[in-house]
């Protein structure tokens, strides 16, 4: 979004750093790709040096590092990131949530900006450590609908990645229509 | 005599050479072999592997075949700790390609970017060049042709259909200028070059180290077992052949079995050069 | 001659110092920086000061205004992409050019349109053209849109802040990408689409692209599809108009398709097919 112009619905605001970690950006415009892309250059060159991944802990550390380097330089990258990863030596799926100010914490479950307020709750409520996929999408669909429904601001469509022992993929989401505060 | 025009690498000697470069060359000459052979869709890296010691463990020795990126395999011949530095500059400049202009490298992009690193070290001041030559191999992101170039210490770079470098570079090569046809298929290919690689390695599967590189696919290291076996194959097809000729030699044709004799085992056995 | 080989002959570490500068100044020159260096004015804080000295919003009185308003689009189609221009160059509340050729030619294949700063714009396309000349001579291929774009991109990032002031798209063609087309702004923002518009006038010509635009329109359909958006952003934003400058971009390159002055079309427009129906052209 540029002013108040919509330029693209379906951006997709992922980079996937190795087999097994994906990273979510928001933030400043232009800084968001340029830091992604800079830190998936650095995790790839690493599996081709080491012939090995760097697992998501590790990957959250590196990410965590370069964003505190970058706060304390003349032009901070002014960036909000969600890490999930799966580690294949445990076999543990992995959330981190990190901020601008280079603040990373593991998580169960996360979110950033204004989508805090709303969806944390709900979160909280209904996410246990051992729910499906298919439980997951459906706590998912009742975050999105209640951002639709109470989030001033009408946001268009959401990109579905799944991280786990296979890799990553997207999946259909379907738009689920408009939904009304009652 | 050669007073001091081998000594500053970046001085000519009146002639015409540079020393340095052309010692550099010797180092790739005493680095164990390595072949490199294109098939019509595959293209296959060979190494020689250095025997190893009583106690080493080679399950964890830095192999002489890296990856350059997903579609690009080096394999060198030379110094081994000058590789890993070349390596890595090729491996930066493949993840920097990526960065800036989000395609992947072509194979002759990065065998010119590792060319240009090896001239760089021939001319700039207090620094030695690089004592490998390298093959690198793939495929262009996209593509389904092989590619297969060389790389010179002096900064050289050409293409081949198959080549070889290293230890008893000529012997090989020779050999494969002999046997190597265009549109080889998957298996063949594969055989060419650990026939290649037999030529010199006296020691025979186990010291031997093969990658395959197909379009679209990931390396793939092929296991000792499936070497061993293709090895044992090229010497019963050997035996095979050196017992109907030996047929045919019973039956007079005396000349021309001398001739094949020659033409299936040429220029000594492996001898260093 | 014995000395003079021994000057150059003497152990590395001792001659350290030169030469270390001499392989930094060999692989400066190999490898080129990401764009030229400029002299930079000694201030503390460039935005605030050139914002200051510009902003004509907030301050009529400012001693230097940069020519801004603009409507730009382009648009992917099945058979190509078209992109489309105004002409106006206005300085303030003045028009200071009614003919200004907002679509820069980068190469026969590549198109950049020009929405900001027109000084900015003019320079950096044609560096990025001096660029992508560079990189076929270097790859001996053309370079793809999706390369160029980022150039451009990782460019004016590499400025972010200092008052660099464009909105650009870069359209083209290649052999690998098919027809591509990219937008790329001051803040670094990249995207690639199918349809952009950018500059003061972008809502007006939306309103009307977005409502009847189709990928699997014909060719003659979406030139005048592009030509009537334009036309729409000319007739409601005061910093658009002039002329209507179009152009369609094929796999063998771009076809202009002329540089058409808006005052007769937009009559044309009225009075062949009844819209505008808000202008009236009687006089009671």
């Amino acid at each position: 979004m540029r002013g108040a112009t919509i330029l693209k619905a379906n951006e997709d605001k992922t980079r996937q750093l190795n087999k097994h970690t994906l990273m979510a950006y928001v933030g400043e415009a232009g800084d968001t790709i340029q830091f992604a892309e800079y830190i998936q250059a650095n995790i790839q060159l690493y599996s081709m040096r080491n012939s090995t991944d760097l697992t998501p802990s590790e990957t959250s550390s590196f990410v965590r590092t370069e964003l505190a380097r970058s706060l304390r330089s003349r032009s901070p990258y002014t960036v909000n990131l969600l890490l999930g990863g799966f580690d294949p030596r445990t076999s543990k799926p992995e959330l981190y949530w990190i901020d601008y100010l280079a603040s990373c914490a593991p998580v169960p479950y996360a979110a950033h900006g204004y989508a805090q307020y709303y969806c944390l709750s709900i979160l909280d409520k209904h996410h246990h450590p051992d729910i499906s996929l298919e439980q997951g999408m459906k706590i998912l669909r009742m975050c999105t609908d209640e951002l639709k429904r109470r989030l001033p601001i009408d946001f268009k469509g959401v990109v579905v990645k799944v991280v786990d022992g296979e890799g990553i993929r997207e999946v259909e989401y379907e738009d689920g229509g408009q939904v009304l505060a009652p | 005599m050669a007073s001091g025009y081998d000594r500053a690498l970046s001085v000519f000697s009146p002639d015409g050479h540079v020393f340095q470069v052309e010692y550099a060359l010797e180092a790739v000459k005493r680095g164990t072999c390595a072949v490199g052979v294109k098939g019509s869709d595959i293209v296959v890296l060979g190494c020689e592997k250095r025997s190893a010691m009583k106690l080493q463990d080679t399950r964890i020795t830095p192999s002489k075949i890296s990856l350059v990126d997903t579609h690009v395999c080096l394999a060198f011949a030379g110094l081994n700790a000058d590789a890993r530095i070349l390596v890595d500059k090729a491996r930066i400049e493949a993840q920097s390609h990526r960065l800036t202009v989000e395609d992947p490298v072509t194979v002759e992009y990065i065998t010119k970017h590792i060319a240009g690193v090896q001239q760089r070290y021939t001319q700039s001041g207090g620094v030695r060049p690089f004592g490998i030559s390298t093959l690198v191999v793939g495929f262009d992101p996209g593509t389904k042709v092989p590619r297969l170039y060389q790389t010179e210490p002096s900064g050289i770079y050409s293409a081949w259909k198959a080549n070889a470098i290293g230890r008893s570079s000529k012997t090989v090569r020779e050999f494969l200028e002999r046997n190597h046809k265009d549109d080889l298929s998957r298996p063949d290919t594969i055989e060419l070059a650990i026939k290649s690689l037999l030529e010199v390695v006296q020691t025979g599967a186990k010291n031997i180290e093969i990658a395959i590189m197909a379009p679209g696919k990931e390396v793939e290291m092929l296991a000792g077992e499936e070497i061993e076996k293709i090895v044992e194959k090229i010497n019963s097809d050997k035996d095979a052949e050196a017992n109907t000729r030996r047929a045919g030699r019973g039956g007079g044709g005396t000349a021309q079995g001398g001739e094949q004799v020659l033409a299936s085992r040429p220029a000594g056995e492996g001898g260093a050069e | 001659m014995d000395a003079l080989v021994a000057q150059y002959s003497q152990p590395s570490h001792s001659a350290q110092d030169t030469t270390l500068d001499d392989s930094l100044a060999l692989s400066s020159k190999i490898a080129p920086p990401l764009s030229l260096n400029f002299e930079l004015p000694p201030i503390d804080s460039h935005s605030a000061w050139l914002r200051a000295m510009t902003d004509d919003h907030s301050n009529p009185q400012c001693p230097i205004k940069i020519a801004h308003g603009t409507t730009t689009l382009a648009f992917r189609f099945k058979g190509g992409i078209i992109v489309a221009t105004d002409s106006r160059a206005t300085a303030g509340n003045w028009i200071a050019s009614q003919t200004v050729k907002k679509v820069i030619e980068i190469n026969s294949c590549l198109l950049g349109t020009m929405a900001g700063g027109a000084a900015d714009c003019q320079y950096w396309l044609a560096y990025l053209g001096m660029m992508c000349r560079l990189h076929e001579l270097r790859h001996k291929r053309r370079i793809s849109v999706a390369a160029a774009s980022k150039i451009l991109a990782n460019l004016v990032y590499s400025y972010k802040g200092m008052g660099l002031s464009m909105g650009t798209m870069c359209a083209g063609v290649t052999p690998t990408e098919g027809p591509a087309l990219y937008y790329v702004d001051n803040d670094g923002t990249r995207l690639a689409g199918n349809m952009f518009c950018v500059g003061s006038g972008q809502t007006f010509a939306y309103g009307v692209l977005d409502a009847e635009y189709k990928y699997e329109m014909e060719e003659d359909e979406a030139l005048e599809l592009g030509k009537r958006s334009i036309l729409a952003a000319t007739h409601r934003d005061a910093f658009s108009g002039g002329f209507i400058n179009l152009y369609h971009v094929k796999e063998e390159g771009w076809v202009k398709h002329g540089f058409m002055d808006t005052n007769p079309i937009f009559w044309k427009t009225k009075l062949e097919k009844g819209e505008f129906s808000n202008v009236t052209s009687k006089l009671e």
